[in-house]
């Protein structure tokens, strides 16, 4: 590779990054702003601190209850939807099933539905159809674990199943030929070669859930509101409490921070995404 | 209150969806403890936005689910639930059981606002909690201002007062976008709720200018078979409602830029922030803007007012043929799907009881009971809002909520396409309204609601 | 080979998951796109109108309009997007100081939630009291309006979805860089050839796959765009950003229209499975080749 002049590509970098953090700046700047200032000519800089929105935040339990919820639901949904894809993924790529390819094209389509009309069958669904006695699935996280499956499993197929591909066969043959089981095979060769790009898999799948609005303000009520159904409580007819909003969005970057600078260096080399070498 | 009732609602959790707005708050953090202190019955109240309060209070309501003991009532929406026999109706059910009335609660002493969630026969289907009026705000600090009032009799030949006229106010208006151009500051001379592609800027024509006009009811006439154009007999695309938008057009273009991404609440801050030295504002707004000082950068400079009127329409508000302005609001019905009715009955009626609105109305700035005015504290504040509350209960009545119609979103969303391009100017008002008309009728023909 | 009865059980679970949650939903909007449906009308019952509703639809206005849009929108964002994308992965082709750093950086934007992504953008582009008018008012006299103009709020929702995927191609042309073998491009520099002609005839044949399968999963995803610019713009001025993921949010939230827009979901859905299919076609067809 080249290395002629680093300081050249810094520069670049910088004002690069500068473009990427800019409107990421100006979302603390909101934060911490009475919202009557944000209806003035607008400062660069940041003369003055006003905290209140945050103090306001913290102290409300609610959102520490949608914190944890929607921890637990992108987790939930990420290990499941990985784990899924992975099965699939093995299966698509060691076996000669018919119309596999059709098979997998399918299961690509389900993220593609325009998600306001199907919130309708899915509350109904979930309210009347998926129950065992009185337990619906409805404002359950479990709910909405599995909902979120048809917009990550499909990503999480096609994100692993280069990875899986590119992982010799002539690997599994031989620990087949030496006697070993399937399941063997799956979690001691194959998953250990394929962990990049699992990685990559879970940390976008977690996003893409943690980050869903639509669904989830529809399909809870009381107990598994998440953050991003938090934020909606600030837009009304009265007000849009632009101030507060900014201060959760500036809470739901943290966790999606930590976890996505925890993978970092797999992220190269996990997203392959179907460019697999001849 | 119902010390007897314990037992028999032991466990019990009522559960409600609302906008969070200040007065649903109250209801979550000091109404629900205190109702469950005193009953034992837990309340639960879910807040969402707007789109998706209705949203998910229709889908629960239609499948039947039983999800929610309360639904919020926007004033707007409950014609449309009472169509469907979505809601209990509260006095029928007083009426079954006396045993659940609570002592106190009397539904004589609401105010008008109340009637707005009556059915047919009378009875009361939502306990209303939140009532505003959209007044006509005024900067005291300039209509009072020496060197302004000097300017402005020189320009124009008279004394700088609140408008009486439409006239009126665009010449104040005028004035002020100028004084604020030449001397540099961030003032214009009206606000306008303009926004290009959110209903907000429909409801501001419709409910709020149209009328002043004399245009009532959006221009539609129940009772020539919905009909919307002039040809039919409606007024949707009438003179005065062409002539209303034109003005409002003008008034727009003389308020701040941001007024074109402007709802309600970018209405109100801006007039909070000092940018805007009139206009017409949400009434739930203006307490804050007049008291807050943590939101609000001209406290104790806010005057209010009656709306800019056209000749005639005074008369037709006082003889109840029209009205000036809208009365917005609303109130929290029982859907006949919940599975708690007895212990929402109660709830409903908790909500109404004269001891616990006086704090109430400090803290939402809102009135529902007629004894409300008279509390020590409301008058206190009164004062201090110019006069709000004083106006709300005098001059209430002159004010009017959306008309009673089952199809009011779908009309809106239907129409306000064509709606926004008369807006952005790619459509004449005159030829937009005419558009608008033709396709209201359309709308309502397919709803079923027109008949050919 | 194992035996295939092995395969099908490990793909069951998935396809389970995808029928219950996927395809019975998928069915029920289908048989709904054959009725007429809304809850507040003078008749609130579902009542078969056979194909009144594809009927309507071809004549739809707001619907072709939206379709134009939506079309436009896709095309210039994600074509932004691969320009930029691939520009970007090539500069972190090269060793610097801080490159894991800067490359973190870059990645940020992709953790936001849509519906936080327009509100920043809202409170950023909003005429006046935004500092993006105010910058471009102040240095270069432009009046950026995206609540009057068509072609301003156009371009703001395209900037804004290219500043919030652009990451998520960088770093698949990353990807597939890396993994770029050394022979052919250094005997191609001992032929002579210039850079150009390396990136025509060898750089771009050989990351094909990596570009159509990130071209297939931006363009599935930014036809569905509804969150960011309903909050940025709320489908106007007018109806220059109303979107097909809005316009069914509208036709299906407030005008609770549910038939038809169950009828545009179905179309909107089809033409975008026919788009991708032919993309998925052109991104398998060599590797069947080679099997």
């Amino acid at each position: 590779m080249q290395r002629q002049r680093p300081w050249l590509s810094i520069l670049f970098w910088v004002l690069i990054s500068f473009l990427t953090l800019f409107p990421i700046y100006w979302l603390f700047v909101i934060s911490v702003k009475p919202a009557v200032d944000l209806f003035s000519t607008p400062d660069l800089i940041l003369k003055s601190f006003y905290w209140d929105n945050y103090t306001e935040v913290l102290s409300d339990r609610t959102l520490r209850g949608y914190m944890m919820n929607s921890l637990i639901v992108s987790t939930g949904n990420a290990v499941l939807v990985t784990t899924l894809g992975f099965l699939a993924c093995y299966a698509l790529t060691r076996y000669d099933l018919g119309g596999k390819e059709s098979i997998f094209f399918w299961m690509i389509t389900n993220r593609m539905a325009p998600p306001a009309v199907f919130l309708l069958p899915l509350f109904l669904l979930m309210t009347q159809y998926y129950r065992i006695g009185d337990f619906t699935l409805l404002d359950t996280k479990i709910g909405l674990i599995l909902v979120y499956c048809t917009l990550n499993l499909p990503f999480a197929i096609w994100t692993l199943r280069p990875t899986v591909e590119g992982i010799p066969k002539e690997l599994d043959e031989a620990a087949y030929v030496d006697g070993a089981s399937a399941w063997k095979v799956i979690t001691e060769i194959v998953f250990p070669l394929a962990r990049p790009g699992v990685a990559v898999t879970l940390i976008l799948t977690w996003v893409f859930a943690w980050n869903e609005y639509l669904l989830a303000a529809t399909l809870t009520n009381f107990n598994a509101r998440t953050l991003t159904t938090g934020l909606s409580e600030y837009v009304t007819t009265t007000g849009t409490e632009w101030g507060i909003m900014a201060t959760i969005s500036v809470f739901t970057l943290i966790p999606a921070l930590i976890v996505f600078s925890l993978v970092q260096r797999h992220i190269v080399t996990g997203l392959t995404f179907g460019a697999v070498k001849g | 209150m119902v010390a007897g009732g314990r037992a028999q609602f032991d466990g019990v959790t009522l559960r409600g969806v609302t906008e969070s707005t200040p007065p649903s708050n109250f209801v979550s953090d000091v109404l629900a403890p205190k109702f469950e202190e005193l009953t034992g019955i837990r309340v639960e109240i879910e807040t969402t936005s707007w789109d998706q309060m209705y949203d998910k209070a229709i889908k629960d309501m239609e499948a039947g689910t039983g999800i929610y003991d309360m639904v919020y009532l926007e004033q707007d929406i409950v014609y449309a639930y009472l169509a469907r026999d979505f809601l209990v109706d509260v006095t029928a059910a007083l009426q079954e059981h006396p045993d659940l009335q609570a002592p106190g609660y009397d539904e004589a002493n609401f105010t008008t606002f109340a009637d707005n969630f009556r059915g047919e026969n009378g009875g009361l289907y939502g306990t209303p909690m939140e009532a505003f009026i959209k007044v006509y705000l005024y900067r005291t600090d300039l209509f009072e201002d020496e060197e302004i009032r000097a300017a402005f009799q020189e320009q124009t030949g008279r004394e700088l007062e609140p408008a009486k006229t439409h006239e009126e106010y665009a010449e104040i208006a005028e004035f002020f976008t100028r004084w604020g151009q030449e001397h540099d500051l961030d003032l214009w001379g009206t606000t306008a709720q303009a926004h290009t592609g959110h209903p907000a800027s429909w409801y501001e024509y419709f409910e709020s200018v149209a009328p002043t006009y004399g245009v009532y009811d959006w221009g539609i006439k129940p009772d020539q078979n919905y009909a919307a154009s002039v040809e039919n007999g409606g007024e949707m695309n009438s003179d005065e409602a062409k002539a209303a938008m034109t003005w409002w057009l003008s008034m727009r273009d003389l308020a701040p830029p941001e007024s074109v991404q402007s709802t309600w609440t970018e209405v109100a801050t801006t007039f909070a922030a000092g940018r805007a030295a009139q206009g017409l504002v949400y009434g739930e707004n203006a307490a804050w803007i007049a008291t807050d000082d943590s939101q609000s950068r001209v406290v104790g400079e806010v005057g209010v007012a009656m709306p800019p009127l056209e000749d005639g329409v005074m008369e037709d508000a006082e003889s109840g043929e029209g009205y000036i302005g809208y009365y917005d609001g609303g109130a929290f019905g029982m859907p006949v799907t919940s599975n708690n009715q007895d212990a929402a009955l109660l709830f409903m009626q908790f909500m109404a009881l004269p001891e616990v609105q006086e704090d109430w109305a400090i803290a939402g700035s809102r009135i529902t009971l007629n004894s409300t005015y008279d509390a020590p504290r409301v008058q206190e504040v009164d004062a201090e809002l110019g006069g709000y509350y004083t106006m709300l209960r005098d001059d209430g009545r002159l004010f009017k909520g959306a008309p009673e119609y089952p199809f009011h979103r779908q009309l809106i969303e239907a129409t306000a396409p064509i709606f926004y391009q008369i807006l952005t100017g790619d459509l004449e008002p005159g030829e937009g309204l005419d558009q608008m008309a033709a396709k209201s009728e359309e709308e309502l023909t397919s709803l079923g609601y027109r008949t050919n | 080979m194992q035996s295939n009865k092995l395969g099908w059980f490990l793909l069951a679970p998935t396809l389970v998951v995808l029928f219950f949650f996927g395809v019975i939903p998928f069915f029920y909007v289908v048989w709904l796109a054959f009725h007429q449906w809304n809850p507040f009308a003078v008749n609130p019952e579902i009542v078969f109108n056979g194909a009144a509703n594809f009927r309507q639809l071809v004549f739809d206005q707001g619907f072709l309009a939206s379709l134009g849009v939506t079309i436009a929108f896709v095309f210039f964002a994600v074509t932004t997007e691969l320009i930029i994308g691939y520009a970007l992965a090539q500069a972190f082709m090269r060793d610097f100081p801080g490159k894991a750093f800067f490359r973190t950086i870059h990645t940020l934007p992709l953790i936001m939630a849509p519906i936080i992504v327009g509100s920043i953008w809202k409170l950023m582009t909003t005429p006046s009291i935004g500092i993006i008018p105010q910058f471009l008012d102040n240095w270069f006299g432009y009046d950026l309006n995206i609540g009057q103009s068509a072609l301003a709020a156009f371009t703001v929702t395209v900037i804004m979805d290219v500043w919030h995927w652009t990451p998520l191609v960088t770093l698949t042309m990353i990807a597939a860089l890396v993994s770029l073998p050394p022979d052919p491009f250094e005997q191609a520099q001992i032929d002579g050839a210039n850079k150009r002609q390396i990136f025509w005839h060898i750089t771009l044949p050989m990351i094909r796959p990596a570009i159509l399968a990130t071209v297939f999963i931006r363009l599935m995803d930014a036809l569905r765009t509804v969150d960011e610019v309903l909050m940025l713009t709320g489908g106007g001025p007018g109806s220059a950003t109303r979107y097909l993921g809005v316009h069914i949010f509208k036709e299906v939230f407030p005008k609770t229209n549910y038939g038809y827009g169950s009828a545009v979901s179905v179309i909107v859905l089809y033409l975008t499975i026919v788009v991708c299919w032919l993309l998925f076609v052109a991104l398998i067809a060599p590797r069947n080749k080679k099997g």
